[in-house]
This record gives C-alpha cells, structure tokens and sequence, in this order.
C-alpha cells in the first residue's frame, strides 16, 4: 500500500481540498500518514497570502525532500499559480499544480506511478470536482460553494491565484450537504474564497444558506470566512434558525475608514459596526471573529489605534492579525509611505495584546452557561471540541463517542491554553 | 484575458488622453473598469470604463501620473497596437430599478469622471447632476458632453469654473437633498470627506456608491 502525506497551509478552503484529495487516496486504497514521517508521495498544498505563508510553503517542500529524496512530491495551492516558474525549476519538485487543476491530483498520482508521465496542464479543470470528505481530518465537514473573488482588494493577491468568483451549482451543493449528513456529518461548514458572492442562476448567498439549513437532518451549519459587505437582512435573520451555530468570521481588516477605502474594501466602520449591532440585539453572546492587517501603506497611529479600539468596542472573540506584506503585483505594492517593519512589529504586539483580552473577556462570559459541544478528538476521558459558538471546550467523562454532540456546562477559563473552556458534561 | 486593438488615441490635454480600442464581444455593465496592459506585458493596471455600453467601441480615460509607469506607457500607443483587456470588474454600478424613477448627484475628481461619463452616455434620459472637481480648467475634459445644465465644474486651482473651490466645499455650501442617489469617484480623500459631509445631509450611501482609484 503506498503511502500519502499532506500538508496544508493557509485558508479553509485549502484545508476542505486537502480533505476531499486525502479522502479519495483513502478510498483507493492508499495509506494516510503524517507529514513528518517518510511517505511515498507528499502533497503541499500551498499558500501565499503573506510572505510568512510563502515562507513555510517553502520550508515543507525542504522538509519532504530530506524526508524520503525518491518520493513524489507535488505542489498545490496559491503559490502554485503565484510562483508557477520558480517551483518548476527545483528539481526536487515532481509537480507543480495550479489551482484549477487541484482537483485532478488523484489522477496525476495514478497516472505517475503507471508510468505515464501526464503535464498538469493535461488534466481536467474543475474546481468543484472534489469528492466527499467524509474519510478526512476533520469532524467538521466542510462544503465548498465557491471560489475566486472579483472585489481585487488593494492588499490582496487572491483574484490573481484563485481566478475570478465561480459559484458551484445550487443543486449540487444540496446534494452534497445531504450526503454528508447521511454520512454522519454533524456540523456543515460553507466554504470558499469570497462565499458572500454566491450566484448561481436567480441564487444568491442567503437563498443557498436558507435551503441548507431546511435539509433535514441532526446537523448544524457554521459559515467560515465572510466579506462584510455580500449579505443583507435575509441573511441576518437566518442567523437566528436552530440550525444556525452563532458565529461569524467577519473580516475587518482595519478600524479606520482613511484604510478601508486605500484597501477598496466594500463597506465602512459604520456599516460593519451596524451588522454586528444588529445581530447582538437578537443574540448578545453572537461570537464574531475577524481578521486585521496591521501596517497598511499609509496607516497612521490613529489609524492604528482605531483597529484597537474596533478590538475593544466589538468584543471580537477571535482576531486574526496579521502583518502587512507586500505582495508583487496588487496595487498596495506601488503604495507610499510603506510602513517600516519595525513599527508593524511594535504595533503588532499591541494589536495581539488587546486581541487576546478580548478574546478573554469573551469567553469567559460562557462560564456558568452550557454549550453544545461537538467532540472532535478523545484522550482516555477527556473530550475535546467546540461549542456552538465555535470555541474549544474541554471536558471529562466516560464512554465518550467522537462526532456526538454533548451538552456541557462551563466552569472555567484556562487562559494559559489560549482561553479554553473547562466544563462538565450534564 | 483578450486581446484588443487600437483604434485611436485623442488627447484632452498635454497629460489626459482617451484609448479607443476595438470592442470585439466584450461586455460589462456601465461603471465597471478593465485591467489593461500591453500585450504579454505583465504591468496591468485597473481604467474605468468610458464609454457607454451601446458604443461600439471600448475607451477609457487616462491621466499620465508623474513618475508612472503604465500611464506613460499607454500615452505612447499608436493605432494598431495590441492592449490586452480583462474584466470587466467591479461593483460600482447603477440599480437598473433606480435608473429612471430616482434623481442621481455624481460627485468625480480629475479622471474619476470616466465611468460618470458611461453611466450618462449609456443612460442619458437620467436626471442628474454632476459635480466634477480639477484644479484647472482645461482638465474638465470633454465637458461639452454633458448637458450644461447638469454639470457643475468646480476648480480649485483658479476661478474659472461654474464654483472656485474643492467639490466637499461645494458640497457643504450646496447641500444635496436626502432622495437623492449619490455615487463618488475618484482620490481616496474626497471620498473620504464627501462621504462624511453627505452622510450628515442624510445620505445613504452603499457599497455599491463609491470607486476609489488612488
Ligand atoms: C478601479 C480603478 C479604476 C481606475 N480608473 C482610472 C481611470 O479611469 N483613469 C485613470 O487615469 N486612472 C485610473 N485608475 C488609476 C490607474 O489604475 C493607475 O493607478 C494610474 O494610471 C497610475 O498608473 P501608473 O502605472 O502610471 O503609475 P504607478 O507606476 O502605478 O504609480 C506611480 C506613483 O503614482 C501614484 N499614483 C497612482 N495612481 C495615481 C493617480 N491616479 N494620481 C496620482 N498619483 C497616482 C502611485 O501611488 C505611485 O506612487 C484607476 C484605479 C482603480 C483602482
């Protein structure tokens, strides 16, 4: 039996395509191992959203190298498409595929190792042609909808390595959400690059959400990454639906409205401010979490100091910060008054400080309710995963059965372990 | 991506010229801009679009910056020459319901007035008014194109339009009445400003409303 190993940096959607391309080396017969033993055929499957992501993208493709020298070793992903060239050249390197060409890994594989030497180039594009994941990493099964995006933020070189938004077929995502469920699936999760654009004939984004969590079945529905500017009422009030988890990675990017318009971002701070108002008046405890980039060309201190205090005003359970990295091509590249590393990194360790009180201050109003918990990984009778609002719960018991939901009441906070919650199943 | 060729170059002033090139089946919706670039090249940079849907033809509107790379380049283009178009892009577009029952105030600086210019040459039965600002006069370009009475030229550099001053002075003297539909085009601050200034007249203003360009 041969043997696969991935590794996935990057986004969610990565890690959906990495699942569904794990699932079908599974079901034909091939061996999943961990990327840091030896194995026959190593996948990256890459990202380069920063110049840290392009980094690590690198750093894996030496590690599999020195791993097994004589492995296949393929790679996927944004850096793929962005570093086409550079990659094709390391000898190392037995393919390089593009993102639309992802899908057809397992065919690449198979046919290398009949020994008909295939060029990516030949294999089907199809950027939904990814089988059903329920052989994955994960307990969360996650449904792609879409993929590229049209908004070309200025920061952003996703449009250039993702192509432009395509939306997948309403039916086929009915489809493949029930067959999940059916499969045992207990908590959908919507994926894609810029999910808030979903189109498809006369459906929009909150039609396609609606018609999910109508599907019958034990499950529940959780929306990853979502541009603050795709959805309206309709879907504000779906966030209500028993179905829905209450959670929402809403991407801020920056506290001041001078950033968000250099970005070409699609909304304000007071628009962004209103939704997050509007959905904590039904529900106060609604987790929002979020990502900001710190150090945009031109960000000045109080354009800095607004991002803080966003963090502090919107209570975001999460923030995801990050360093501004130039990345060749997109228009920030050619922006003045780049911000010298040095100040990024200072406003950096900032920035996380007010981050991680928040994310404190947050989660500790859980203490003394109960959360829904979904376990994901069990060590003898301690039992791992996420509450409803999408926050890690630890707890003890006996007989515990990954992939079952328990309702699990919260005493305490472990700030030392990044704010995970202790509780006692009831 | 597709290739288009050519078809004439005419110059507004030393520095703002106008591309016409072939329109091949390329479609957008009036307000969208294209990345151009020389053939093969890969130094592409985003124009609105100028011209109306219906023309048969694809134009837009450049302004050579200083120190600029593309928008030197493309001054130098000669009938004939291969620009490579893709798109067309962007959000920045009218309400098909809002077009014939609402009154539209179009708010451009400098060559932001490109895709107001589509907008009112696609749809010319819109009752609206345009406000454009330009340090000087010779950059209100093509101004005769536009019903005299709908346009207001605001210079900021010598007194010489229909209002000396900014388009957000303009704004604040000349308050726009809340029915109305506002879309804003052009340098990051003016957009920045006249939205605040707008917003306190009781301005709606979507994503959808504004396009900045540097
Ligand atoms: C959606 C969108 C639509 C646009 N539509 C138009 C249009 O219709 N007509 C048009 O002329 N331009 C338009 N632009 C601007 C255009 O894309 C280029 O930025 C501009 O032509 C300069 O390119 P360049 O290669 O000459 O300069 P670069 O080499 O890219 O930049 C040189 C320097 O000039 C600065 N700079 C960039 N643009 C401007 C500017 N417009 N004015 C002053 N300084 C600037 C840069 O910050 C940089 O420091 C649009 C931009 C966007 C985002």
């Amino acid at each position: 039996m041969k043997t696969i190993a991935f590794k996935t940096l990057g986004c969610r959607l990565n890690q959906y395509e990495t699942d569904a391309l794990a699932s079908t080396f599974q079901n034909n017969d091939y061996k999943l191992v961990d990327f840091d033993t030896e194995a026959d055929i190593y996948v990256i499957n890459s990202c380069t959203v920063t110049h840290q992501s392009d980094h690590k993208s690198r750093h894996f493709i030496s590690q599999a190298n020195r791993r097994n020298k004589d492995s296949v070793l393929v790679v996927t992903g944004c850096m793929a498409n962005n570093a086409k060239e550079e990659l094709e050249n390391r000898d190392e390197i037995n393919y390089v595929l593009e993102n639309d060409n992802k899908s057809a890994l397992f065919s690449l594989v198979e046919a290398h190792f009949k020994g008909e030497l295939k060029h990516p180039s030949q294999l089907d594009k199809d950027l939904f042609a990814y089988g059903a994941t329920e052989k994955g990493f994960h307990t969360r099964s996650m449904i792609k909808i879409q993929d590229g995006c049209d908004n070309f933020c200025t920061f952003c070189i996703i449009p250039s390595v993702r192509g432009r938004a395509k939306s997948r077929s309403f039916e086929a995502i009915l489809d493949n959400v029930r067959s999940v469920v059916d499969n045992g699936a207990k908590e959908v999760v919507i994926t894609g690059v810029n999910i808030g654009r979903y189109e498809f004939e006369h459906y929009k984004f909150d039609d396609l959400i609606e018609a999910i969590l109508n599907l019958d079945g034990d499950f529940r529905l959780r929306i990853s990454s979502l541009e603050p500017d795709g959805f309206g009422d309709k879907f504000l009030g779906l966030l209500s639906h028993p179905k829905m988890t209450p959670h929402l990675h809403l991407c801020l990017q920056s506290g001041s409205d001078e950033v968000l318009l250099r970005m070409r971002r699609m909304y304000n701070i007071k628009t962004f401010k209103n939704t997050v108002e509007k959905v904590r008046t039904i529900r106060p405890d609604f987790n929002f979490t979020t990502d900001i980039i710190i150090g945009f060309p031109d960000e000045s201190e109080t354009a800095f100091t607004d991002s803080c205090d966003m963090i502090k005003d919107m209570e975001f359970g999460h923030v995801h910060a990050f360093k501004y990295s130039i990345r060749k091509g997109t228009r920030a590249e050619r922006m003045e008054n780049q911000v010298p590393e040095k100040v990024k990194t200072e406003r950096s360790e900032v920035l996380r400080g007010i981050a991680e009180e928040s994310k404190l201050k947050y989660r500790s109003q859980f203490i003394g309710q109960t959360q829904r918990v979904l376990v994901e990984t069990i060590n003898g009778n301690t039992a791992k995963g996420y509450g409803e609002h999408y926050i890690p719960v630890q707890f003890e018991a006996e007989d515990l059965k990954e992939n079952t939901f328990y309702n699990v009441s919260i005493k305490a906070i472990v700030e030392e372990k990044d704010g995970l919650l202790l509780g006692e199943l009831i | 991506m597709n290739s288009h060729k050519v078809i004439s170059i005419r110059n507004l002033t030393p520095s703002t010229y106008v591309i016409r090139m072939e329109k091949k089946d390329f479609t957008f919706k009036t307000g969208q801009y294209i990345t151009l670039g020389f053939s093969g090249s890969i130094d592409r940079r985003e124009y609105s679009i100028y011209s109306a849907e219906q023309d048969d033809y694809l134009e837009v509107l450049i302004k050579e910056v200083e120190d600029g790379l593309l928008s030197k380049k493309l001054k130098k283009c000669k009938p004939g020459d291969v620009l490579d178009v893709d798109g067309a892009f962007g959000h920045f577009s009218l309400k098909e319901d809002e077009i014939k029952n609402k009154k539209f105030m179009f708010i451009s600086t400098g060559t932001g007035i490109s895709p107001i210019h589509s907008f009112i040459h696609t749809h010319p039965e819109m009752d609206y008014t345009l406000l454009h600002g330009i340090r000087h006069k010779n950059e209100a370009y093509e101004s005769e194109s536009y019903d005299p009475n709908r346009y207001i030229l605001c210079t900021s550099g010598e007194n010489t339009g229909d209002f000396n001053g900014r388009v957000t002075e303009y704004l604040l003297k000349n308050p726009v009445s809340p029915d109305t539909i506002c879309y804003l085009c052009g340098n990051c601050h003016m957009i920045y400003e006249a939205y605040d200034i707008l917003e306190k007249q009781g301005i709606k203003l979507g994503p959808i409303h504004t396009e900045v360009y540097f």
